[in-house]
């Protein structure tokens, strides 16, 4: 019926098929939808830039706008990769250059981007109007300088938690006087910034909603950057301190006037360091808060974190230090109705544990806050019932991720593993996508997840199971996973060979300090031509020619259409 | 079959000094020798897991049963946070730029105590000048001969795993990382 339809009514028709799983699902159909879609795909994601080519990307959508591009294996975030192990832009940047590509938006994660990158890349595009870099590395501010410079309608430069090299430039001062279109700037992993650059930027660009300043931004500058935009909707203070030579009161009274006016702002976050008698400056906007991320505000605690807790009835995202406790926990599940998801990180990750949360503080998240779907708990101690709770109490959960923070600790009052309380949540939250495991577990939990978690995507394991049962539970059962992350469990070469099919059917795994042997790391790669099966290898000891006994350290593979890549260090290995 | 590259890898360990957000984390691994004397219930798993070692495979333990160099340069990999993250917090707890750390000290026999911000304060003569100012007695100084006497005072504080410890043993930087209270005793009871 359709092929009667020409090609313009079909484009329209895909035009309200937006999301990407949707849209490769339409490109699959017959080779006529394959033909318009690809045509008139405008945004393109790519989990893993080994997977395919730019060259591939640029032959099959011509007219791509929008790219999102990941590199490095999550397990990079914790150290576990090692520098120069990949994920560079640079041959993307420069094949879209040569290309007649007209690019508007990057989205980089955990790649290396270097200053020629970013020079090539705010020359090479016209329409340039959005890079958003998340925990990136290897450029300096003469590449922000470049963008600045050059990028002549830029909307959006979002720079989250990257590690950037900061030069004596003021890059910020590269923004030219015409530059009035900016509707996004974050740069709150900088250290530096140049204040009149700053204050002049935003003067001119009223169209500014999100504003996420640094913490070379002391209080009295917020205040006059706040009166020149009290439009914003999203906005991160910078430090919430005074410059020692102000005048306290006078400061303090201005702020709060100018904040009173900022009616429009639903995120907060930031107070890199805090001087908490100025607080209540902002109370007047925590009522209308959907978003607020103090997980870098240590400054912000006890009395003072509950005031402003109490505030914030709408709340819908909330990120915190576990220095609230569970007492304070539990004035979030009375206040904070709405919410949805909420993430509690370590406050003192070496500490003795004096703040810190427990289950307790968690079973009462779940009582006040049923709509709660999302989870990420950094906590001392967990117990099978308390899961049990939370899984009776949430049945929504689409992430789950329990952080205790030692690994293998038991359920403390009944000295039993967490099999149970985990199979719990996986049992009742239909829909979970992502689950993260810690505590003390046996291959029972992974049965568990094997039986019940249909919906699952990536699963993330540390010092959990007892036996290549386990992870072979996971891989017959969970038909969607896509991403399975593995360290120190005691899965081996059975568990791994057993059907090397199914790496075909998922993005990549990654396994450290288990019982994979370099042999059988060999024999899955000499299978699965389409996976390059990687072996990184750090020690010293490894000048020797290893046996195919020995145990691999490190193993990341992944599913790929374009062979071993090129740029591998010389500490990893592509077995084929 | 085999394996394409050329050379077997003999370095790359991760050499803390390139990588600034590894350099907080092995820095902070001296912040991890107090936990080892605090609970003394604790596997031998979890103190390696704190030091920051990641668990090798046994195969390795056995050839190599010490730890080697390249493994203790190796950064935090556990609890799983973000360097940035974690480097944050670290730098928060020696911070002296933050504006405040109050804390409450008190006098025995006196049950008024009051509060004093050590951020204020540039070292220890700073603090003992402004405690003098506080308090109707004299602080022996930490450092000068111990008199056992009810006329004279020590200062002491609670650290952050709950013992009483006299002020001045540590350096200030560590003091004020780990102090939680103080207070004023008497010379004859230390």
């Amino acid at each position: 019926m359709m092929n009667y339809f020409p090609d313009e009514v079909l484009e329209h028709v895909f035009d309200f098929v937006t999301s990407h799983r949707d849209r490769n699902a339409v490109s699959l159909v017959c080779k006529l939808w394959y033909r318009v879609e690809r045509y008139s795909r405008q945004r393109v994601f790519i989990g893993n830039c080994y997977a395919i080519s730019p060259e591939r990307l640029i032959a099959r959508f011509p007219g791509v706008k929008s790219l999102t591009l990941k590199g490095k294996p999550h397990f990079a975030d914790f150290n576990l990769v090692p520098q120069d192990w990949g994920g560079y832009v640079q041959p993307w940047i420069e094949a879209l250059a040569r290309s007649r590509i007209g690019l508007e938006e990057l989205r980089l994660k955990r790649m290396v981007v270097s200053d020629e990158s970013l020079d090539v890349l705010s020359r090479s595009f016209t329409n340039f109007k959005s890079l958003v870099l998340v925990s990136c590395e290897g450029f300096t501010t003469d590449g922000l300088a470049a963008i600045a410079a050059n990028c002549r309608f830029l909307r959006e430069l979002d720079l989250q938690e990257n590690e950037i090299e900061e030069k004596k430039n003021h890059w910020l001062g590269c923004f030219p006087d015409s530059c009035t279109s900016l509707v996004s700037l974050n740069f709150a992993c900088l250290k530096e910034i140049n204040l009149a650059a700053l204050e002049r930027l935003v003067a001119r660009n009223p169209n500014l909603k999100s504003l996420k300043l640094n913490r070379a931004v002391p209080l009295e500058a917020l205040q006059r950057i706040l009166m020149r935009a009290p439009q914003l909707v999203d906005l991160g203070t910078g430090s919430f301190v005074l410059d020692r030579d102000s005048d306290d009161s006078e400061t303090y009274r201005k702020l709060r006037t100018t904040i009173l006016k900022c009616r429009s702002i639903r995120n907060l976050s930031g107070f890199l360091e805090v001087a908490p008698h100025c607080l209540p400056a902002i109370y007047p906007i925590c009522v209308n808060l959907t978003y607020l991320n103090l997980s870098y505000a240590a400054g912000i605690h006890g009395s003072e974190l509950i005031k402003l807790i109490r505030l914030c009835g709408k709340l819908q995202r909330l990120w915190i230090l576990d220095c609230i406790g569970d007492k304070g926990l539990e004035i979030v599940a009375s206040t904070c109705k709405d919410l949805q998801e909420l993430r509690v990180f370590p406050s003192d990750p070496f500490g003795a544990g004096h703040d810190a949360v427990t289950e307790t503080g968690l079973v009462a998240i779940s009582s006040g806050c049923p709509k709660l779907n999302s989870l990420l708990y950094f906590c001392q101690q967990m117990t099978n019932a308390a899961l049990i709770a939370v899984a009776k109490n949430c049945p929504n959960f689409i992430r789950f991720r329990l952080c205790i923070l030692d690994p293998t600790k038991p359920d403390p009052v009944t000295m039993q593993p967490l099999d149970e309380g985990f199979g719990a949540i996986v049992q009742s939250s239909k829909r979970l996508r992502r689950l993260s495991l810690s505590g003390l577990l046996t291959d029972r939990v992974f049965l568990y997840i094997g039986m019940y978690a249909e919906q699952l995507e990536m699963l993330s394991i540390a010092f959990a199971g007892e036996s290549d049962k386990g992870m072979l539970y996971v891989l017959n059962g969970c038909k969607k996973l896509r991403k399975l992350e593995i360290r120190d469990s005691p899965f081996g070469d059975m568990a791994l060979l057993r059907d090397v099919g199914k790496y075909e059917t998922m993005r990549s795994l990654w396994m450290s300090s288990c019982d994979v042997t370099l042999g059988g790391c060999k024999t899955l790669a000499k299978k699965m031509p389409r996976l390059n099966v990687e072996i990184i290898n750090e020690n010293d000891q490894m000048e020797f020619a290893p046996e195919d006994s020995q145990k691999v350290e490190k193993m990341y593979l992944y599913r790929t259409l374009v062979g071993p890549r090129k740029d591998a260090p010389e500490f990893v290995w592509t077995l084929v | 079959m085999g394996i394409t590259s050329e050379q077997h890898s003999s370095a790359s360990s991760i050499d803390s000094s390139c990588n600034p957000s590894a350099a907080a984390g092995t820095s902070s691994s001296s912040f991890c020798a107090p936990i080892q004397s605090n609970n003394s219930t604790r596997f031998d798993l979890s103190t390696d897991l704190r030091l920051g070692l990641s668990i090798s495979s046994s195969y390795y333990n056995d050839l190599f049963p010490t730890p080697t160099t390249t493994t203790r340069e190796q950064p935090l990999s556990w609890p799983p946070i973000r360097s940035i993250l974690r480097s944050a917090h670290l730098d928060k707890a020696l911070d002296q730029k933050q504006a405040f750390l109050f804390i409450k000290i008190y006098m025995e026999g006196i049950p008024i105590g009051r509060k004093l911000n050590l951020f204020a304060q540039d070292g220890y003569d700073s603090l003992m000048t402004t405690i003098a100012h506080m308090f109707p007695t004299t602080i022996l100084c930490p450092g000068a001969d111990r008199v056992h006497s009810d006329k004279y005072h020590v200062l002491t504080y609670e650290d952050k795993e709950g013992d009483w410890m006299m002020v001045g043993d540590v350096p200030w930087e560590m003091f004020l990382n780990n102090v939680k209270r103080l207070k004023i005793t008497r010379a004859d009871r230390c």
